[in-house]
């Protein structure tokens, strides 16, 4: 295996440092570092968006929780994105109307401008950050398990957290957001084959799809239903994961950026079909590798099923390829978001563009750092901290609409209210307050009487609202 | 473009209540996974047709979305 490592490690490097490469330019402008010059075209940005989409939590996450919860996992995550796309579909029209002629400098620049008031920038800026670096941790985390299983007892855990990290800056850093998103693009091809490819052999263990289901029955057949053998997968579990994943394109920057740096409208309206194809393509295999799980290594811990699933039963030069896949989904993936909040961060600065710059790369740096750490303590399963992180920008979602869309002068209180959601939801996180009120689960309320706030906000506001820089109180 | 914002229109509604149904007992009936189609459990292949419908009708979103006409006018 060591040999077809080095093969597709090699060939991935080379393609990565070409990428970083084609994209470096001296005397870049830092719209063109931080916005990729804001001229993707369709297939990059298809694949940018797959990519930044489908990390780790699918390759590896989503095969446990089919595993673990069985076909509803389909729901959770497959169902979602089909209503995510035509959702992007939408939003990506009014957030591109609404930033055009101007520079945009992330969802938390744009917010602040939309309300007239910094504070609504800061709040999204705190919620990105503390959703998404944990998220960035847990990815950051699988990886490391999965090449200590490979290579065991040539690096502790931590040393390849390290490593990834320094690469992933190191990246960023030449070649900014345009290396990301070539490396995406080659991240996302990479995860379709490799994913078939293990999703294939997967299914041919059992000699079909109507045998694999049949096998999968006889042994717990809870799996072949909802809420599945943990009984997590009810109708309002589902209902708020699609909310949240709904919220995607909206709160988590790294979407939302990507959606604006579309070349045009045409083309991000294809992107937006392009990507809900790709997701039932990625999603598929994802089912045949959890249901080998159920029939080869149902009573295995999650580190143990990943590597004897991913690695150990596969032919020496599949398993490699498994490796090289994962570095690049692990990689692109966290890449973007630590890429993402340096650019949440320059929207909230003030001043000189060079100082700018360079307080937006400490700021890349410092993210990197603290992801690291979370990456060594973090420990949960990747697909429920996913679906926290998806949750807890979520709840963001109804100002930023509501910022976006509303073209009346809106009261500020939507921001301080929403402040508040996510300090009650995360007092609910680390279990000082209860997660279900009145039967309901606590996000789903959160969304529910936010959304409801946001819609008697617009009825409410008044005068036609003019966005300036310098309407933004300082 | 009166046409196009009808169907537009006509699409989110029916996005809605695909996305909808999909958490009522029509679809995950709890507990139940007959009947299966192909060998495939019920909630499953229920739940596959409706991802695949939205992709569709995303699809078909791009083609009435009103919003392209206004970004050509914009153009010329």
């Amino acid at each position: 295996m060591i040999f077809w490592v080095w093969v597709f490690g090699l060939i991935y490097a080379g393609l990565l440092v070409m990428a970083s490469l084609k994209s470096y330019k001296k005397g870049r402008s830092a719209e063109e570092f931080m916005m990729a010059g804001s001229n993707v075209g369709l297939s990059l940005g298809v694949l940018t968006f797959a990519a930044a989409l489908f990390s780790t939590f699918t390759f590896l996450g989503m095969p446990d929780f089919f595993r673990v919860n069985g076909v509803g996992a389909w729901i959770f995550l497959a169902v979602s994105d089909g209503a995510m796309v035509f959702f992007l579909l939408w939003f990506g029209y009014q957030i591109r109307m609404k930033v055009k002629g101007m520079e945009f400098r992330g969802v938390s620049g744009l917010i602040g401008r939309c309300y007239g008031n910094k504070w609504a920038g800061y709040v999204f800026f705190l919620a990105a950050f503390l959703f998404l670096i944990p998220y960035v941790g847990i990815q950051i985390q699988g990886i490391a398990i999965f090449m200590e299983a490979a290579f065991p007892g040539s690096l502790p855990s931590w040393g390849w957290s390290l490593g990834i990290v320094l690469i992933m800056l190191i990246y960023a850093e030449i070649g900014g957001l345009k290396a990301i998103i070539f490396s995406d693009a080659i991240q996302g091809l990479l995860l379709l084959v490799v994913i078939w490819i293990i999703g294939w052999a997967c299914l041919s263990h059992f000699g079909g799809i109507a045998p694999m289901f049949e096998r999968v029955g006889n042994i717990q057949e809870e799996l072949l239903s909802t809420p599945g053998p943990q009984g997590l997968l009810t109708p309002q579990f589902l209902f708020a994961s699609l909310i949240a994943i709904l919220m995607i394109p909206v709160t988590q920057p790294q979407f939302t950026t990507r959606i604006v740096v579309m070349k045009s409208m045409k083309t991000m309206q294809l992107m937006a079909v392009s990507l809900g194809a790709f997701a039932i393509l990625v999603i598929l295999p994802t089912i045949f590798i959890g249901m080998y799980g159920v029939d080869m290594y149902q009573e295995y811990g999650r580190d143990e099923f990943f590597a004897n699933a991913f690695l150990y039963d596969q032919p020496n030069f599949v398993a490699a390829l498994a490796i090289i896949g994962l570095i690049a989904a692990g990689l692109s993936t966290t890449n973007a978001q630590i890429f993402a909040l340096g650019s949440e961060l320059r929207g909230l600065l003030k001043g000189n563009e060079n100082s700018i710059m360079t307080k937006t790369k400490i700021g890349i740096f410092v993210f990197s750092v603290i992801a690291f750490f979370f990456s060594i303590i973090v420990i949960d399963q990747l697909v429920l901290l996913a679906r926290v992180s998806f949750a807890g920008t979520g709840i963001m979602g109804p100002m930023i609409l509501l910022g976006i869309l509303s073209n009346r002068k809106i009261s500020s209180a939507i921001i301080y209210l929403s402040f508040v959601g996510l300090v009650i939801f995360l007092l609910s996180l680390a279990d000082i307050i209860p997660d279900m009120y009145f039967g309901i689960r606590l996000d789903l309320l959160l969304f529910l009487v936010l959304g409801v706030i946001a819609i008697i906000s617009h009825l409410t506001g008044k005068e036609h609202q003019l966005i300036r820089e310098d309407d933004v109180k300082h | 473009m009166h046409m196009k914002k009808k169907y537009w229109n006509m699409s989110c509604v029916a996005a809605v209540v695909l996305s909808l149904v999909t958490f009522t007992p029509l679809v995950i009936p709890q507990g139940v996974s007959k009947p299966m189609l192909g060998g495939i459990p019920y909630s499953l292949w229920t739940s596959f047709i409706i991802t695949v419908a939205l992709v569709v009708l995303t699809f078909i979103g791009t083609r009435v979305h009103p919003g392209m006409e206004e970004e050509e006018e914009d153009k010329s």
